[in-house]
């Protein structure tokens, strides 16, 4: 398990204040270990790829890397179909270090931002290390990653998007920290893109942590598109606080890796605070695709609302585990939380855990959790019209799983998505 | 001289480990409506299931033939683009499928089997919205999932317009007029009318002598224990109006 502490230069030796944190995230992560199957939080998805010992911390080379990241194989191979403010990440490095954005939006590297004292509010504020294993670990590669401000009142005009790249080869341990910052009033959609370019067996661990802070009435749509290699190891965390009748809402969709693992974690601090946290899976083979949900109603009249559908097949796994917290004068709250999957195969598998935890009265919560396999009385209809047993094998799958894609408004972002 | 269409020779199958269908004999020529008459749970829908391919059934023995070739051998889609239509007693319904969407690909998977170009999507809004206007059947129908929250008389229209649409040389309706008020009744038996062509045969499997009035058959048979225990005209149809299906039931005793 040491394996994953190497000794490596990492850039912003000299700041003293970072280089005390990359100290408590390896104590941290040291103390905890890789989680097992006795880590209640994990008990559903195992890491036993990460034990290995042959992964790689890879050094940040020098100022001659912009460039030769800019005849990259995988350039311009995500175009997003829509016009956005576009960040690259190849293997897990930031590719340029100037970002060109509208005023009232600030972008910086991260170890800019903390060399300018910049982060110091939200650097390490969105969790405590010790409930995050790999979030501990993260911290102690503090490096890559953008810190974005969203202006007070500025509303960004198009989405701006984190557009990863990995590539095969070195098997590669890549830590990413993205701090996102909305102030008061502010609104914005964030894309994240995880995709690789190669052989789709590469082997790599991609390792994120997005610390996001909305303040009042601000308002961020986050879309996520995980599409790593089929051995990758994807393990990310959303830690995002949420101020008074402020609105955080996401959409992930999972669809490669071979372990996957999405957590967000809300925090609804002050009154009028809402989260809405939607996903879809779908997976074959022998992945693992974890979704991990926690939703903290710290305040009244605040509201969370989760949709997340998975679809499995093969011998793969699918892991829901979705909490809501309701905390005791966190009156006229409401939580609500679904999920469905479909199993395509007799081996396939899901496994749930939801869990309430409401300490106030005058709350309305629920959840619900349901697994099937395709109508046979639907299949049997599509087909008597013609329709090939495949085709409409497809059809109701995608019509399985289009209930949750609905929920993403914008259209170009939904088509996207949806056909990604 | 017409041809045969469908064959059924001494056709026996069970659901489970019941045998529901027991030697049961029928020809229908090109151009020719049969009616099949019988009571509840005499295997009606069944016979329907079976020529349609649905899973659950299993065939014992026996031959059914379609334009000559081996129906049962055929995947239930295969026997859908060769021509066979099943009007269902109750459709499902199927929610995130526009049912704009399923019937173009239903269409063009049937047209690509004749050999026939597909449609884009002008042509085809085009000529379903034309065929549902005589329907009844309006574009915000047609924008609904597949069936979904449609009355009983919506799903019968909605399914002889895939009828209509996908040109069927052989059509089954199972008891296509349950659930239907008088109005509806009307306006399925004028769609079913108006495919009828010379060319086109019908099975008509009902409980009730009261869509006969509408759908006149050619011909009708009684089914009874699994199989025909009487033949005749149209005026079988009414007789079995007056006078029941006991005598026929008796002789399963």
């Amino acid at each position: 398990m040491g394996g994953l502490i190497q000794n490596i230069k990492l850039i912003g030796a000299d700041l003293p204040k970072l280089e005390a944190l990359r100290e408590k995230g390896r104590n941290s992560f040291l103390s905890q270990g890789l989680p097992t199957a006795k880590t209640e939080a994990w008990k559903y998805t195992r890491v036993r790829e990460l034990a290995d010992d042959d992964f790689v911390m890879e050094e940040t080379c020098g100022s001659d890397c912009s460039k030769e990241h800019s005849s990259c194989c995988c350039q311009g191979k995500c175009a997003l179909p829509f016009d956005a403010y576009e960040i690259h990440f190849c293997d897990g490095k930031l590719r340029e270090d100037h970002f060109h954005l509208p005023e009232g939006v600030q972008a910086l590297p991260l170890i800019d931002a903390v060399a300018e004292n910049e982060t110091t509010a939200f650097l390490n504020k969105s969790f405590e290390m010790q409930n995050f294993p790999f979030a501990a670990l993260n911290t102690a590669y503090l490096e890559q990653g953008v810190f974005l401000r969203v202006e007070s009142g500025v509303c960004l005009d198009k989405p701006l998007a984190f557009i990863h790249h990995s590539h095969g080869g070195v098997k590669r341990f890549a830590n990413l920290r993205n701090i996102v910052v909305l102030e008061t009033g502010a609104q914005a959609t964030l894309i994240e893109v995880y995709q690789y370019s190669g052989e789709a067996k590469s082997e790599y661990c991609n390792n994120i942590v997005n610390e996001i802070f909305i303040g009042r009435q601000a308002v961020l749509r986050h879309y996520k598109i995980q599409s790593e290699a089929l051995k990758a190891v994807h393990i990310a965390l959303n830690a995002v606080k949420v101020r008074e009748n402020g609105l955080y809402e996401s959409f992930c969709r999972q669809k490669g890796a071979n372990l996957a693992r999405q957590e967000t974690h809300v925090v609804l601090q002050e009154s009028g605070a809402e989260a809405v946290v939607n996903a879809v899976y779908m997976m074959n083979g022998w992945a693992t695709l974890d979704t991990t949900t926690d939703i903290e109603h710290l305040a009244q009249n605040t509201r969370s609302n989760q949709l997340v559908k998975g679809v499995v097949g093969g011998q793969a796994k699918g892991v829901f585990q979705g909490k809501i917290h309701i905390a005791p004068n966190a009156v006229q709250t409401e939580g609500y939380q679904l999920h469905k999957a479909l199993l395509l195969s007799d081996e396939a598998e899901v496994d749930v855990k939801p869990e309430l935890e409401i300490f106030a009265d005058d709350v309305k919560c629920s959840h619900g959790a349901t697994c099937g396999e395709l109508d046979a009385e639907q299949l049997f209809y599509l087909q008597s019209r013609g329709i090939g047993a495949e085709e409409a094998r497809q059809m109701l799958i995608e019509a399985f799983v289009d209930e949750s894609f609905q929920m993403i408004k914008d259209d170009n972002i939904r088509h996207w998505m949806k056909s990604f | 001289m017409t041809a045969p269409l469908l064959e059924i020779e001494d056709l026996h199958a069970r659901a489970g480990d019941k045998e529901i269908i027991k030697g049961f004999n029928l020809t229908i020529n090109e151009g020719e409506v049969h009616a099949i008459m019988g009571p509840n749970g005499a295997g009606k829908s069944t016979l329907s299931y079976v020529l349609c391919g649905k899973p659950g059934y299993e065939i014992i023995s026996g031959n059914v033939r379609f334009k000559g070739k081996d129906l049962l051998s055929m995947s239930i889609e295969e026997r859908a683009r060769e021509g066979l239509f099943l009007i269902m007693q109750y459709p499902v319904e199927i929610p995130g499928v526009p049912t704009t969407a399923f019937l173009k690909h239903a269409v063009n998977a049937i047209r690509l089997h004749r050999g026939e170009p597909e449609l884009d999507t002008m042509e085809f809004i085009k000529m379903v919205r034309e065929t549902g206007k005589s329907l009844g059947i309006d574009n915000e129908m047609l924008k609904r999932p597949v069936n979904v929250g449609f009355s009983g008389g919506e799903k019968k229209r909605m399914e002889t317009l895939q009828m209509t649409v996908l040109k069927p040389d052989m059509a089954i309706l199972d008891e296509a007029d349950s659930g239907l008020d008088i109005d509806a009744l009307k306006v399925v038996a004028e769609g079913v009318n108006a495919l009828r062509n010379g060319k086109r045969s019908m099975l008509v499997i009902t409980h009730y002598q009261r869509l006969l009035n509408y759908i006149v058959p050619d011909f009708v048979h009684v089914f009874a224990n699994g199989h025909i225990v009487k033949s005749g005209n149209k005026n079988l149809a009414l007789e079995l109006e007056e006078k029941g299906y006991a005598e026929f039931i008796k002789d399963k005793a």
